[in-house]
């Protein structure tokens, strides 16, 4: 199988995981680790050319402008991360099953999948930028399995993200520098470069970038407190977390980049020394645990440190060591958090000094307890013993002088003293100490098996350890070294022998007198944890962005909207003003203005003043409506046919939006105080006059644009289309169309997503308004018109009228909607005329309604704005078919010419449909808490001189 | 001489100082006359001494109007709708529309 099918078929696995965990619901754990395995298997005839010391390639062009290639590679280091990610990950799925609650849990198969997905596309990628975006990947696919688990652990997900982001931030500086430097993205190419023996300052700055980034991840001193964070986790998580996934991500990328780093002291002085720090400071932290998850996770930053400090270390061995020690760490690290949830289930809990003595009742599971903590400890015959050794003896090769590798080896035997330690409080905690257990039972086949196996694996692996001799070979050699060091359970009485014999003395020692040293260490040895440091981090962030904030927030939108037009004011008054000085301005064409002009801006001027003096909302919404209107003459007037009649139908849907809106607010507007009023008309008359004097001395001063010319000409020969506005639309700049068609469905979108999470009543309680009750109702009662009470008291007959209207006009509206969008092409109309055509039909049907209910099914206008902008993005992609994106195609269909763009125009149309039908199912529908007759215009009385609005049912309700 | 400047000079006034009011509604309306005024401009660039209909065989196309400011107008319009009645959605939200008091919703709106 090649490298691209195994990722696609991982890509597969978590769409699978959704019909999966429909049908199975937790059970779906076993056939997605049936197909982990199954890809597994599939991956052996590739894995045996990497056996044989080849290497599996595979390239596609990505972003061939920027020469970033879909590169994947696999070599020895690549082989035994998807090994572990593939088998660790089916073991913990299988184990899943069990583990957790009755239902669907698709949350947790999909981010497990996808994390799987991440992960191994990270070890096989082989371009710089590919191998970010997987890292990423992983960070997130963490976070959200994480942040899934409850309440407790929505803060340890923060934290994680926050850690794992600025590792990501660091990598991607890293990849960007390299980028620069290197000159490809090719990540074996950057590897095999010769920068980084040139330029040994720029390599030094790299390598610490990468340094962090990995410790991020691997959870090194000081970032390591996400890891102990991230139990909150649900089991299964934290085991594939630990051993195969996230942490070994950050493992990965300084094996990987060790080929370039190995020589350079920076990086082998970081690495040493905070690896060797960090492992013996976690060994301590996990010593201090009883809860055994926690110690558990400690444990993992322990081990993870001497794999760090190993590949600082750099030599063959020292290679060697890390990688054989990270594949025994996944084999036991999974298993033994695994046998914690078998724990857990079967005791109730997992606090050391709450667990009864369990050996009796679960011999099973405390012997592979015993061998897992066994190979923890680095006990022979253990896979983990070998591997600690190696680790124990590279140290003495690190570079430097003699003292140096004598130091290293006793810092990380003293954290190997203290591992052996909390293993050995494991098993004396969870299956020796404490009480007869009464009630417990041992687990079920399906939860113990999977997380025994990984555990006994260890066993065969460690007495026939020649077994790996090979893949690690090759994956030592993936990082430039020449060979492996041997690896063999025996080795002579070489100074990691004798080093390793007296850390378990020790260790053991140490344990015969456990209580003392629990009552001396299970205190808290330092004033907060990582946590805590990590939260006041984020709360003096915080601080300080409400600071910075605060300089430009603000609440009331005259402070972000004022500037803004104070400035472009300024410039264009100004600005006119001296272009006017400089003197050489072309003259203006003549003929520019008609008589009706005139007229038109005797209407608007009017209109305009009648919307800024009233006071009452409704005559402002007509006088707002006769602007409208005369704007739109004016657009005709300028032979605009198609943007008048769009215009048209806009004002029209407005007013009517509009109204509804209005009759949920006061009557009248609120009152600004004199000063204000009087900023407001300074600043309204400074622009005014800015924006004519600009468009005096800016337009009307040439000939007949080019394109204009271009398109009158040439328009219609090329498109078939007579309506130059409308082919123009849908053909010539149809991505600017598409782009328009987003925000009109986002803006619907948006419109359904505030008005369902904000419920009015939920905010305060109405009554905050200055004076808007104060014109006194008068009540229907009161009415002396008996036509009128009764039109207001019976909403039924009341609207006969118009229901009567609806059944001519509609279906005469329809089949003109249709007949508008036909013409569209070569006569004023099209798909934003005929929708707006048809939106009119919708608001009839609305107020012919006696109450206010949503016009259509209920998610009938979220259909309509997506597949809308689907449509049009399927006709874009059609394009494809002869040049490019939205590259209209033109056919003769009957004898008439027809083109691609009629599709595009037809997602236009459903998608200003859609728009306007939110609109009239979510501000016309009356708010779920019924709060809107409150102080409404439909309240109980009717408004002096204002007209009644559509919600006569409300009316009728409160007054019957 | 010409009248489209004064129009359009007439309609930002307008809308200015409705933007510069307290209440979202008549921010709303505010926008709605800017937008006018700011079509008015798009279309005046296109020069208004031609003011045939773009049509291909209807009038002179010596005299036909630029038809490609007409169409931004176009989208303009469309896109002058939709944040109108998102705006008008957001008045919506609280009993009043005033934007000088802030609706308890429980939220923390000051630093």
């Amino acid at each position: 199988m090649t490298l691209v099918w195994l990722l696609v078929a991982l890509a597969a696995v978590p769409v699978l995981a959704v019909p999966l965990t429909g049908a199975l619901q937790r059970r779906a754990g076993w056939p997605l680790a049936l197909a982990f395995l199954a890809l597994a298997a599939a991956m052996v005839p590739s894995a045996r050319e990497v056996l044989d010391g080849g290497e599996v390639t595979w390239t596609a062009a990505w972003l061939p402008a920027l020469d970033v290639e879909l590169a994947l590679r696999m070599d020895g280091l690549g082989l035994v991360f998807v090994m572990i990610a593939l088998l660790i990950g089916a073991a913990v799925l299988v184990y899943s099953v069990e583990y957790l609650g009755e239902g669907r849990q698709l949350g947790f198969y999909l981010w497990m999948t996808v994390f799987a997905l991440g992960m191994v596309g990270l070890v096989l990628a082989d371009d710089l930028v590919l191998l970010f975006a997987c890292w990423e990947i992983t960070s997130l696919a963490s976070f959200l399995l994480i942040a899934r688990s409850g309440s407790g652990a929505e803060s340890a997900s923060a934290r994680t993200l926050f850690m794992t982001f600025f590792g990501g931030l660091t990598l991607l500086l890293a990849v960007v520098l390299m980028v620069v430097a290197t000159g490809t993205t090719s990540l074996s190419q950057a590897l095999a470069s010769d920068v980084w023996t040139e330029r040994p300052g720029f390599t030094a700055v790299v390598a610490v970038l990468v340094a962090v980034a990995g410790f991020t991840k691997a959870a090194q001193f000081p970032f390591h407190p996400w890891l102990p964070d991230a139990m909150a986790a649900a089991t299964p998580v934290s085991a594939y977390l630990h051993a195969a996934a996230v942490v070994k991500a950050g493992i990965y990328l300084m094996l990987r980049f060790s080929e370039a780093f190995s020589e350079v002291p920076v990086w082998n002085a970081l690495l040493i020394s905070v690896g060797l720090f960090t492992a013996a400071m976690a060994a301590l932290f996990a010593f201090q645990q009883h809860d055994l998850k926690r110690l558990m996770a400690y444990s993992t930053v322990s081990q993870l440190g001497l794999i760090t400090a190993a590949i600082g270390v750099g030599t063959e061995k020292a290679l060697t060591a890390a990688v054989i020690h990270t594949i025994a760490h996944a084999l036991f690290k999974s298993g033994l958090f695994m046998m914690v949830g078998v724990i857990d289930h079967a005791a109730g809990t997992r606090d050391i000094r709450r667990l009864p003595e369990l050996r009796r009742v679960m011999p099973w599971s405390f012997a592979t307890v015993v061998l897992g903590t066994a190979s923890m400890a680095g006990i022979p015959p253990m896979l983990g013993f070998v591997s600690k050794e190696t680790i124990l003896g590279s140290m003495l090769e690190a570079p430097g002088p003699a003292w140096v590798g004598v130091l290293a080896l006793a810092a990380a035997g003293l954290g190997s003293v203290l591992t052996v330690a909390y293993s050995a409080k494991i098993v004396l905690g969870g299956f020796v100490d404490g009480e007869r257990a009464k009630t417990c039972h041992g687990p079920s086949a399906g939860l113990f098996l999977p997380a025994a196996a990984p555990i006994w694996a260890g066993l065969p692996l460690g007495l026939a350890v020649w077994v790996l001799d090979v893949p690690v070979e090759r994956a030592v050699q993936a990082m430039g070294a020449e060979s492996a060091y041997e690896l063999k359970l025996w080795h002579g009485l070489a100074p990691e022998l004798f080093v390793s014999a007296a850390v378990i003395a020790v260790g053991a020692a140490l344990m015969t007198r456990r209580r003392a040293l629990y009552r001396r260490l299970e205190v808290d040895l330092l004033p907060g944890t990582g946590a805590d440091a990590l939260e006041r981090i984020f709360a003096a962030a915080g601080h300080v962005g409400r600071r910075i904030a605060w300089t430009v927030a603000a609440d009331h939108p005259r402070r972000h909207v004022v500037p803004p037009l104070v400035v472009l004011t300024l410039v264009l008054g100004v600005g006119s003003l001296a272009v006017l000085g400089v003197g050489d301005v072309p003259a203006t064409q003549p003929d520019l203005w008609r008589p009706i002009d005139v007229g038109l801006l005797v209407l608007i001027a009017l209109g305009v003043v009648a919307t800024c003096l009233a006071d009452s909302r409704v005559a402002a919404t007509v006088a707002l409506g006769g602007v409208g209107i005369a704007v739109t003459v004016q657009l005709f007037a300028l032979g605009a046919p198609d943007v008048g009649l769009t215009q048209l139908m806009v004002e029209v849907l407005t007013v009517v939006v509009i109204m509804l809106v209005l009759r949920q607010l006061p009557r009248r507007f609120g009152r600004s105080n004199i000063r204000r009023r009087g900023g407001a008309l300074v600043l309204a008359g400074g622009l005014g006059v800015a924006a004519g004097l600009g468009t005096w001395l800016l337009t009307g001063r040439r000939e007949r644009s080019g394109p204009a010319e271009y398109y009158l000409s040439e328009g219609t020969e090329v498109t078939g289309g007579d309506n130059l506005v409308n082919v123009i639309l849908v053909e010539f700049r149809a991505l600017d169309t598409l782009g328009e068609l987003a925000v009109l469905g986002l803006a619907g979108v948006a419109i359904v997503a505030v008005l369902t999470t904000i419920p009015r009543a939920a905010l305060d309680p109405p009554g905050w308004t200055d004076r808007a009750e104060r014109i006194p109702l008068r009540p229907v009662a009161a009415l002396r018109d008996p036509q009128a009470r009764a039109a207001l008291l019976d909403a039924q007959s009341n609207l006969r009228a118009l229901q009567l209207l609806l059944r001519v006009v509609g279906p005469v509206l329809l089949v003109l909607s249709a007949v508008i969008f036909w013409r569209g092409h070569n006569a004023p109309g099209g798909g934003f005329i005929a929708a707006l055509v048809a939106s009119v039909v919708v608001a009839q049907v609305y107020l012919a309604r006696p109450e206010d209910r949503a016009v259509g099914p209920a998610r009938l206008h979220l259909a309509l704005i997506g597949g809308g902008v689907l449509t049009a993005l399927a006709s874009g992609l059609l394009g494809y078919a002869d040049s490019s994106f939205l590259q209209p195609l033109y056919g003769t269909v009957a004898g008439t010419k027809l083109s691609t763009s009629l599709v595009f125009d037809i997602g236009v149309y459903a998608a200003v449909l859609g728009l306007v039908m939110v609109a009239f199912d979510r501000l016309g529908a009356t708010p779920p808490d019924g709060s809107a007759t409150e102080h409404t215009t439909g309240g109980p009385g009717i408004l002096e001189g204002a007209a009644s609005s559509p919600a006569t049912t409300e009316t009728k309700e409160e007054i019957g | 001489m010409t009248v489209l400047p004064i129009t359009i000079g007439v309609l930002v006034a307008g809308g200015v100082y409705l933007l510069c009011q307290p209440g979202l509604v008549r921010i709303v309306f505010g926008i709605t006359l800017l937008s006018h005024g700011a079509n008015l401009v798009l279309l005046a660039s296109g020069v208004s001494a031609w003011r045939g209909e773009p049509l291909t065989g209807v009038g002179d196309p010596a005299e036909a109007g630029d038809p490609l400011p007409m169409a931004f107008v176009l989208t303009a319009i469309v896109i002058t709708l939709a944040v109108t009645v998102f705006m008008l959605a957001l008045a919506r939200i609280g009993h009043d529309d005033d934007t000088r008091h802030v609706p308890d919703t429980g939220e923390d709106h000051h630093a």
